[in-house]
């Protein structure tokens, strides 16, 4: 059962992720990549990571892709870019980066030592929560420093002045 | 294990036919509301009451000639209704209607998905609904559509965080995300959260106006500007879905969700018997349902700017300082 669930989830992955490299309208591949980031949420379900699931839902495909939808559904793209074909070079040098990657990823995943649940956790929130705001404290803080400072640099950036 | 999978099918179905059929017969008690608040006698000819007024709206609304807008972009003009729809159903999946009960030795809880990030996946599906009225502003090559859809896209945005940050308050009285979790600290403390939280509440009413897209706060629509707003080019049952969606599955839906978080979910004295805790959490449900009506039919509507304006700018730190008070009071007379 819950394999049928997780090959149906990967498959909706998949076709996702290549439909988002592959169609030509921006729009369209908004559309693919917010199917995918929806099919990873769904994983992370299954796997019963449900805290990581909830956020994948909320951060990235409310708060990320909404931002990436506006931008891009208020542009006129018939009128500022034509589609330019494949991209050749890029692709020549890509690919091989692609494969050496997935094999690497490959090979670790065969090994089987790679995240292994160390115990069963109860309450993931609780857990989350606990970890942030004990042994990963600063880490924490130093990162929402640098969300505020970023912040702070987009409002003053899109100031009008006087 | 399969006859956990019937169970919760069988559930679901329950459910989808609940939903869709009440959401559809909330337009005659809308309409019917309007007309006696502007007096008026509202629908009255189709059957008794007017209350074959919904399914005579239903079949005309089917039989209508399809019409796609020249330049709309066929698939997203289709698939906006699902966006628009699936989220709005998909909110009823983790409200409990009532407490776990035996039926031939099993526990059945009365919700579909019991899980400990329920108000999480609220949030995550009342945020997905902006991509329905996005798309299908853009999708519709329109430009009414198109400023309707990114107004109401502005205020998803805004009052979602706001939303986010009123409902903390109550999880962290209840001390989890679980939609039952947070039932039952109630019925245990013999005490609704809105006596606790009454800021929350308000600011919380207001998100639900907002983002269930009703008067005050409903500049995506604005008929004097915008004629309809992002629906405008849709035609048919399609048209019909947006408003299905957007004006009373989700405020059903919110309202179930406000009654879990703030009114006791199905607490209350028991006059009905086994029937009771439904009967409660639907009155109350029905009761804030009918609160979002009467204010639709009586008040005048804000300017587009002031409604993000007033979400983040009073809301918002309002939600914030709700949130630090409630967690220096827990930490100081919480006492755990």
């Amino acid at each position: 059962m819950e394999w049928v669930i997780f090959g149906f989830l990967s498959a909706w992955l998949l076709v996702s992720v290549v439909g988002a490299v592959l169609v030509k309208n921006p729009v369209h591949s908004i559309l693919f990549f917010l199917s995918s980031v929806l099919a990873v949420a769904g994983v992370f379900l299954l796997l019963g990571a449900e805290l990581l699931a909830g956020l994948q839902l909320i951060i990235y495909a409310v708060a990320i892709v909404v931002f990436y939808v506006l931008v891009i559904t208020t542009i006129p793209w018939e009128k500022v870019k034509r589609f330019e074909g494949v991209y050749k070079r890029e692709l020549l040098f890509g690919l091989p980066v692609v494969f050496v990657l997935f094999s690497l990823i490959a090979f670790t995943v065969a090994r089987g030592d790679l995240a292994e649940p160390i115990g069963a956790i109860e309450d993931n929130v609780r857990e989350v929560g606990r970890t942030l705001f004990t042994s990963y404290l600063f880490p924490f803080e130093v990162a929402s420093v640098i969300l505020l400072v970023a912040m702070i640099g987009a409002i003053l950036l899109g100031r009008k002045e006087g | 294990m399969l006859v956990d999978v019937v169970v919760t099918l069988v559930k679901i179905g329950v459910l989808l036919g609940l939903v869709l059929g009440v959401g559809a017969y909330l337009t005659w008690l809308e309409r019917k509301l309007a007309g006696h608040i502007q007096a008026r006698l509202g629908p009255n000819v189709v059957g008794p009451f007017g209350l074959l007024q919904p399914i005579a709206d239903g079949i005309k609304l089917l039989t209508k000639e399809s019409i796609i807008p020249r330049g709309a972009d066929v698939p997203v003009y289709y698939l906006a209704v699902v966006l628009a729809l699936a989220p709005a159903v998909l909110l009823f999946a983790v409200i409990p209607f009532g407490p776990g009960f035996e039926l031939f030795g099993r526990e059945i809880k009365p919700l579909i998905a019991d899980v400990n990030i329920a108000l999480l996946l609220v949030f995550a599906m009342g945020s997905l609904l902006v991509y329905g009225t996005i798309f299908s502003g853009w999708a519709s090559n329109s430009k009414y559509a198109f400023i309707g859809s990114l107004r109401k896209a502005a205020v998803i945005i805004a009052y979602e965080v706001v939303l986010g940050f009123t409902v903390l308050g109550v999880v962290l009285l209840a001390g989890t995300l679980s939609t039952v979790g947070i039932v039952q600290a109630q019925v245990e403390r013999g005490v609704w959260f809105v006596f606790y939280q009454p800021v929350a509440f308000i600011l919380y009413l207001f998100c639900m106006l907002a983002e269930s897209g009703r008067v005050p706060f409903d500049i995506q629509e604005a008929e004097a500007e915008l004629v309809t707003g992002y629906h405008v080019e849709y035609g048919g049952m399609r048209f019909g879905a947006f408003p299905l969606a957007e004006w009373y599955l989700n405020v059903m839906a919110l309202s179930a969700i406000a009654v879990v978080l703030f009114f006791g979910g199905w607490s209350g004295p028991n006059i009905l018997g086994p029937l009771s805790p439904y009967f409660w959490f639907l009155a109350k449900m029905f009761g804030l349902v009918f609160f979002v009506l009467w204010l639709h039919w009586t008040l005048p509507r804000f300017q587009a700017r002031d409604v993000t304006e007033i979400a983040w700018k009073i809301m918002l730190p309002l939600a914030l300082a709700n949130l630090v008070l409630t967690a220096v009071f827990l930490y100081l007379f919480g006492g755990e």
